[in-house]
């Protein structure tokens, strides 16, 4: 996997140079001034944010919104804080990508190992499945989660998840196993490995960069889903980011601006956890098969 | 070990039909070379052989049996593929052992089996690593190495030496060669390397757009091609072909009339064939070795004929000097000795064995014998 060098990098003068830095300078505080003002905010009391000034520190430091936050607020019927909802959308998010990872695995490397009469036009539909907008099959959706009886549970919103997921971890599968040697198929089915074998043992070692992108995208995108949370969710499966939504919106009592902010924060961590964890693997996915080697 | 028969084959991909009624066979022991250029259906008959892709009519057997239908694991052969594929989470151990390992073989036989193979390939202190810290020959070895250690009935090969610089190429070819007379196995072998089929083989078949074209010994291909495309395939400097007037004067002669000089007259066998060409255009094909200069010709043929030629363009290669000169309107290729003494725009005897020489019949381009 080649990097970025010194080596292939075009060579600039200093001032090009400086002209460089200076932009890059002044977009990475645009981004970040936000999460900034985020972080300062959520510690402090919230007198401080009523008198004025967004962008101080704190002049006193506290974790009472944190606390409140994650364990007091008001969000439902009673003050749990966010507590249960976030581990109401890991209940439905990591079921979901595992399933959706798994069935887009298979059918990459069906697609593209055991062709079949057709096997275009499946891969057609299931790529235009990642295109149709959510808001087209929400009805349809909701009617086959109460036929099969499962509205307003966590089982229904993972069922809603794997399956949309399965358009593109199939996509991201099916362009990876394509650049992948058929001749290692062949070489594999002569020592007599069967379809699950030559997938478990020749396949999947080979995997790591696509499963790591394929994981983070649906994580982030499932995560991150408020649409089907707001639509199909009950009482004790709404997740983080519908909670979050009804706890910024809440229309009694004094709105508690670090509690949002420190709220908000929690709902992004695990996303962004993902990608620190793993983004180094997200951009040498991206890239495998680009470049040779 | 056994023999192979491959009966009446034929393959189609849709409407394309890649492989036209195939018919070959070869005896137990035997080194079979299939051979032609690129889109021929070589690579798509040995893979028709290992079973990796279905027949649409005729039979394949292994020894006395039909092995058509039968799963590739279940065929009793081995396969050493042109980009070696092996398994790149493996070590060269594992991958060797892989075929066993699936089949459930207990691990002290295959440690056995392992060791047995390198210390044949000589890649014992490869056993461990993974195939990409190998070098292209040694992961050719690995590759071979794995399909030794399935003492299949059958090797097959495709294009393996394909991928590897000049020097390595001949040595492997070599290895292979020994590798063979040691232990027996009939082996196929696919390559558009002509040189690797005339050395290899003890069968070669000729292929072009899914026709066998020629079946036969190395000799017979080399001296004796059935058409036009073998002759001028086989071989490097490939044959030269020319066309030429049968005439008949003071015995059955063939004519190369030139533009500029006088017409040269080689006489050639009265065959019964020959002789119902007279006056008629046949193309006259003479390879390079055929033509050459008087002191290098050999000495125990037959019917050697010398001419005056002017040379255009000369060559030294080496172990041979290579003169062009033009004969029936013609560049012709004639391979002297090293040290032959020709100027290039001037006359130079040349002598042609004409007992090598054959000819075709320009309309259907097969032999005339």
């Amino acid at each position: 996997m080649s990097r970025i060098s010194q080596d292939n990098a075009v060579a600039g003068s200093r001032l090009t140079r400086a002209l460089i830095y200076t932009v890059l300078i002044f977009f990475v505080i645009y981004y970040l001034l936000p999460l900034y003002v985020m972080v300062a905010n959520s510690f402090k009391p919230l007198d401080e944010i009523r008198g004025g000034d967004l962008m101080a520190l704190p002049n006193v430091w506290t974790l009472e919104p944190w606390r409140d936050a994650w364990s007091n607020a008001q969000i439902g019927v009673e003050a749990t804080g966010l507590k249960p909802y976030f581990m109401n959308s890991f209940m439905i998010v990591i079921p979901a990508v595992t399933l959706s990872t798994i069935v887009g695995a298979l059918n990459g490397y069906v697609l593209t190992k055991w062709q079949f009469k057709g096997h275009g036009t499946v891969f057609a539909m299931l790529l235009l499945s990642c295109f149709i907008p959510f808001q087209i099959v929400l009805i349809p959706a909701a009617k086959v989660l109460g036929f099969l009886g499962i509205s307003g549970t966590i089982q229904g919103l993972i069922l809603i998840h794997f399956v949309y997921g399965i358009g593109f971890s199939t996509l991201f599968f099916r362009n990876y196993y394509a650049a992948f040697p058929t001749e290692l198929i062949r070489a594999a089915q002569i020592d007599g490995a069967s379809f699950m074998q030559i997938f478990m043992r020749i396949l999947l070692p080979s995997s790591g960069p696509i499963i790591v992108v394929t994981v983070i995208w649906q994580f982030t995108n499932q995560w991150n889903d408020f649409l089907f949370g707001a639509s199909f969710s009950g009482f004790d499966s709404t997740p983080m980011t519908v909670a979050l939504n009804n706890l910024v919106n809440s229309s009694t009592g004094v709105k508690e601006y670090n509690v949002h902010f420190a709220g908000a924060i929690m709902a992004a961590l695990p996303t962004l956890f993902v990608y620190i964890v793993s983004g180094r693997y997200f951009v040498r996915g991206l890239m495998a098969g680009a470049v040779k080697g | 070990m056994a023999s192979l028969t491959i009966e009446n084959l034929k393959k189609s991909y849709g409407s394309v039909e890649v492989l036209k009624g195939i018919d070959i066979e070869i005896e137990d022991g035997g080194f079979l070379v299939l051979v032609g250029p690129s889109g021929c259906g070589k690579s798509t008959l040995l893979n028709t052989i290992a079973g990796l892709e279905e027949i649409t009519s005729g039979d394949i057997k292994i020894g006395p049996e039909s092995v058509a239908g039968l799963h590739p694991s279940q065929r009793d052969i081995a396969m050493v593929f042109q980009s070696y594929a092996l398994y790149p989470n493996m070590t060269v151990a594992q991958n060797i052992s892989f075929g066993m390992e699936i089949r459930k073989i207990d691990k002290a036989v295959r440690e056995e089996a392992i060791n047995k193979v390198a210390d044949t390939l000589q890649i014992r202190e490869l056993l461990h690593r993974k195939p990409s810290q190998l070098s292209g020959g040694q992961r050719q070895r690995v590759a071979m190495g794995r399909a030794l250690v399935r003492d299949p009935q059958v090797f097959l090969f495709d294009e393996p030496l394909s991928n590897l610089d000049a020097k390595l190429r001949v040595d492997m070819r070599t290895e292979i060669k020994r590798l063979h007379k040691r232990m027996g196995t009939t082996i196929v072998y696919v390559t558009h390397d002509q040189i690797e089929a005339l050395t290899l083989a003890t069968k070669i078949a000729v292929l072009k757009d899914g026709y066998l074209q020629q079946f036969g010994t190395p000799d017979d291909i080399y001296n004796n091609p059935t058409n036009m495309f073998v002759a001028e395939f086989m071989g490097s400097p490939s044959m030269n072909l020319l066309t030429a007037q049968v005439v008949d004067q003071d015995g059955l002669k063939v004519q190369l009339s030139d533009t500029e000089s006088t017409p040269i007259l080689l006489p050639v066998d009265d065959t019964p064939a020959m002789r119902s060409c007279v006056g008629k255009q046949v193309i006259f094909g003479i390879r390079p070795e055929a033509l050459t200069d008087p002191e290098g010709a050999d000495r125990t043929a037959q019917n050697v004929v010398e001419a005056e030629c002017l040379i255009e363009v000369v060559e030294p290669a080496g172990s041979d000097t290579f003169a062009v000169t033009k004969l029936g309107g013609k560049e012709v290729i004639a391979r002297l000795r090293a040290d032959a003494q020709v100027v290039p725009e001037t006359y130079t005897t040349l002598s042609f064995n004409m007992a090598k020489a054959v000819f075709f019949d320009p309309d259907s381009q097969l032999r005339i014998r």
